[in-house]
């Protein structure tokens, strides 16, 4: 804490000493200090189980002696690759994430336009409209898996009253017709968090931008289209991103769902038949393989979008 | 003055010196075993009691007893071995024992325990082949249960039927007769898993693999085996058995309690979940309907003890374990509903009364495949029943299918 004094006391450019040189030679190590037991638990707790992960995903892992475990090289890696599940998988999982994450943003912008306005009762919508993003994602798939119940559902009695269908449509019991609940429950449990950022991204454009453009006439599409669309790319960005990485990792809901209806594996995701191969079939390297295959998924995803991202927003 | 002080402090200090160390030589006598389990709550309690009177009778060795989720289960025994903490004793489903014997999880039981054999030949066949993998013995069935019919007895009795189907060609037409558009169905199972037809297809003569467990081909798409689900899949075609079983739809305890189904196969542990949810509603038992030979069958469920291979307290884990597989101990727990494996058992006047059905059925009982592999075979029949029901596949293709992935895992290592 004395150093931490010193170097405040010392801090005006104006009067170098050696005595200064020092501290503020010192002062550079102090993040790193201030750092060290973050970073240590952070190595400790994941990179060094990534690492290990790594080390499994090209061995016949051997759980119980785990020294006479055999090196397989890439085999791993090409069993996965050539798996027809994973395939499936990875068809079930890129298709939640082209079904979630636009309707995510759409639905998201659209709530937090709405919640923008000024009208009363705007503090109670903002909760309600929070509240799904922070339920248990156990207790909302369970709350799903009930109301798409094939014998006794209410979407199906619903649909049936409203003469939509006229025999109850079995939701859970066919891998195509599951998506449904499973993307409208994504949907659903995300919209709040996606309102909320769009939200603040909405609050920190200029008004005067928007005064300026109903002093010139512009009809509330253009003011839509050329002031809040460009100015809030930035946010839609991110959530792309963030939102692709956890439609990506889509997880809970797969795995209740699955467990509810008999799919056996024609409604895996990849992260639902990660945990299966590793902790039902015991098959520890082809595991770890799915895991770095959707980590290096994710990274050059990230990085595109990134890229995108750091383009700079014309104010102009 | 001064010295006598002293003297009284010297005293003081040698007396907390030696009940230091007698306590840390009573510490180092007494070992902890420990024992994981996924017991019900109830059965849990009742787990604790037993656990007390065993340490009453062996004060060295004290239980430490970890109830876990069915689901949660085999993600923590793995966790827990790979992090070279594995508990020393585990009550594990029968199906997980050769998976986890293959992984050298577990201690071979016929070597290490001398009581062995005799245990081995005191309980139920077909619960003991659960044991069994690679040629050696890695557990003992420590509870086991089967499936029976449950009929709705109201139900029977509008429909005119007096009493259960003896035979399976009873229980199709019967199963027929309690139908009623979408309103009643004669018979549902829980789902496609083969432990929903399972019954139904052992009592009809179905075989999943050889007794020598080297091939499928001409066993689960041999006739017997084609001929048991052609007729679960006639009875759906007509509507008898509910659509629940493709999944997402009112489960069979429900429908059954509520006179949605008025049949439906399942275990003991019934009597318990219908006390508590649906208190009014009367259980009836019956055997599964006999076969065209006149014999019936079902499948053998249940739990296995096993010891960790790399338990530091093997004597005392196998004490655990000998006082499990007693009498006292089975009969203790079967008060809660836990079927006990001892042979000596039947007809036991303390055993609650409706086991006297399970035990009977347990005679003809059959275990699915021990394999280490036996999950991936589960998923290949499944897969080749959800074809036939949905019409995707005729129900021989949809077999010779299945046998061409079981013969498949069968050699894989």
């Amino acid at each position: 804490m004395t150093h931490l004094n010193i170097q405040r006391g010392v801090a005006s450019p104006n009067t170098p000493s050696v005595r200064q040189k020092f501290w503020l030679r010192g002062s550079q190590i102090y993040p790193y200090l201030f750092l060290l037991p973050g970073m240590l638990l952070f190595a400790m707790f994941i990179i060094w189980p990534m690492l290990y992960s790594l080390r499994i995903s090209f061995n016949d892992w051997n759980v119980v002696h785990p020294e006479k475990s055999i090196n397989v090289g890439f085999q791993n890696y090409i069993d996965v690759l050539t798996d027809p599940i994973f395939h499936r998988a990875v068809v079930n999982t890129l298709v939640y994430v082209v079904i979630t994450v636009p309707g995510q943003i759409f639905l998201g912008v659209l709530v937090a336009m709405l919640l923008n306005q000024k009208f009363p009762g705007r503090a109670f919508f903002r909760t309600v409209y929070y509240l799904p993003v922070i339920t248990s994602w156990v207790i909302v798939t369970a709350l799903f898996e009930y109301m798409f119940n094939g014998q006794a559902g209410l979407v199906n009695s619903i649909l049936m009253s409203l003469g939509v269908i006229h025999e109850p449509i079995r939701w859970l019991a066919d891998a195509k017709l599951v998506l449904v609940p499973l993307c409208l429950l994504g949907i659903w449990k995300g919209v709040g968090w996606t309102a909320v950022i769009t939200l603040a991204g909405l609050q920190s454009i200029p008004v005067h931008l928007y005064e300026a453009a109903a002093v010139d006439g512009a009809t509330t599409s253009q003011r839509f289209r050329y002031i809040t669309l460009p100015l809030l790319r930035p946010t839609l960005v991110f959530l792309l991103v963030v939102l692709m990485i956890g439609g990506l990792n889509a997880y809970i809901s797969f795995l209740l769902i699955n467990r509810a209806g008999n799919l056996q594996n024609d409604a895996q995701v990849i992260l639902t038949w990660m945990n299966k191969q590793t902790f039902e079939n015991f098959n520890f390297g082809q595991g770890a393989a799915i895991s770095y295959l959707l980590t290096a998924v994710i990274f050059v995803v990230s990085w595109v979008q990134i890229r995108l991202l750091n383009r700079e927003v014309d104010y102009a | 003055m001064k010295r006598k002080s002293l003297l009284v402090l010297s005293l003081f200090m040698l007396a907390l010196v030696t009940s230091i160390a007698t306590a840390a030589v009573r510490a180092q006598d007494v070992v902890t075993v420990t024992y994981w389990n996924t017991y019900s709550d109830p059965e849990n309690e009742q787990l604790g009691k037993l656990i007390a009177m065993f340490e009453n009778d062996n004060p060295s060795i004290k239980i430490a007893p970890t109830q876990y989720a069915y689901n949660d289960f085999k993600q923590a025994i793995l966790t827990a071995i790979a992090g070279g903490e594995a508990p020393d004793t585990i009550r594990m489903d029968i199906g997980w024992v050769p998976p986890f014997a293959q992984q050298e999880a577990l201690l071979q039981l016929d070597t290490a325990l001398p009581e062995f054999k005799t245990l081995a030949d005191s309980v139920f066949p077909g619960p003991l082949a659960t044991t069994y993998y690679d040629g050696k013995y890695w557990g003992l069935p420590l509870n086991t249960n089967t499936q029976v019919l449950l009929w709705n007895k109201d139900l029977f009795d509008k429909a005119g039927i007096k009493d259960a189907p003896k035979t399976v060609a009873e229980f199709v037409d019967d199963a027929c007769k309690l139908t009623d558009g979408t309103k009643q169905y004669g018979y549902a199972l829980g789902g496609t898993y083969f432990w929903a037809p399972a019954p139904l297809f052992y009592t009809m003569g179905g075989k999943i693999v050889d007794d020598k467990v080297t091939t499928a081909d001409g066993y689960v798409n041999g006739k017997e085996s084609v001929a048991a689900f052609q007729t679960i899949l006639d009875m759906y075609k007509k509507g008898c058995i509910s659509p629940n079983v493709l999944g997402g739809g009112i489960g069979t305890a429900e429908g059954h309690a509520t006179g949605l189904y008025a049949m439906i196969i399942d275990g003991p542990w019934m009597v318990d979940i219908y006390k508590k949810d649906y208190p009014d509603f009367k259980v009836n038992f019956a055997p599964i309907p006999a076969g065209a030979d006149g014999k019936n069958s079902s499948v053998v469920g249940g739990e296995d003890i096993v010891v960790s291979a790399t338990t530091e307290h093997q004597k005392e884990a196998l004490t655990w374990v000998n006082y499990l597989m007693s009498e006292k101990a089975q009969l203790f727990m079967a008060q809660v509903g836990v079927v006990p494996t001892l042979k000596s058992l039947v007809g036991n006047k303390e055993l609650p009364a409706y086991f006297d059905i399970f035990m009977k059925q347990l005679e003809t009982a059959q275990a699915r495949v021990a394999h280490p592999k036996w999950d991936d075979m589960d998923g290949a029949i499944n897969s080749a029943f959800t074809k036939v029901l949905k019409g995707e596949s005729d129900v021989q293709t949809a077999l010779d299918e299945a046998a061409k992935t079981i013969d498949a895992l069968l050699v894989a290592k």
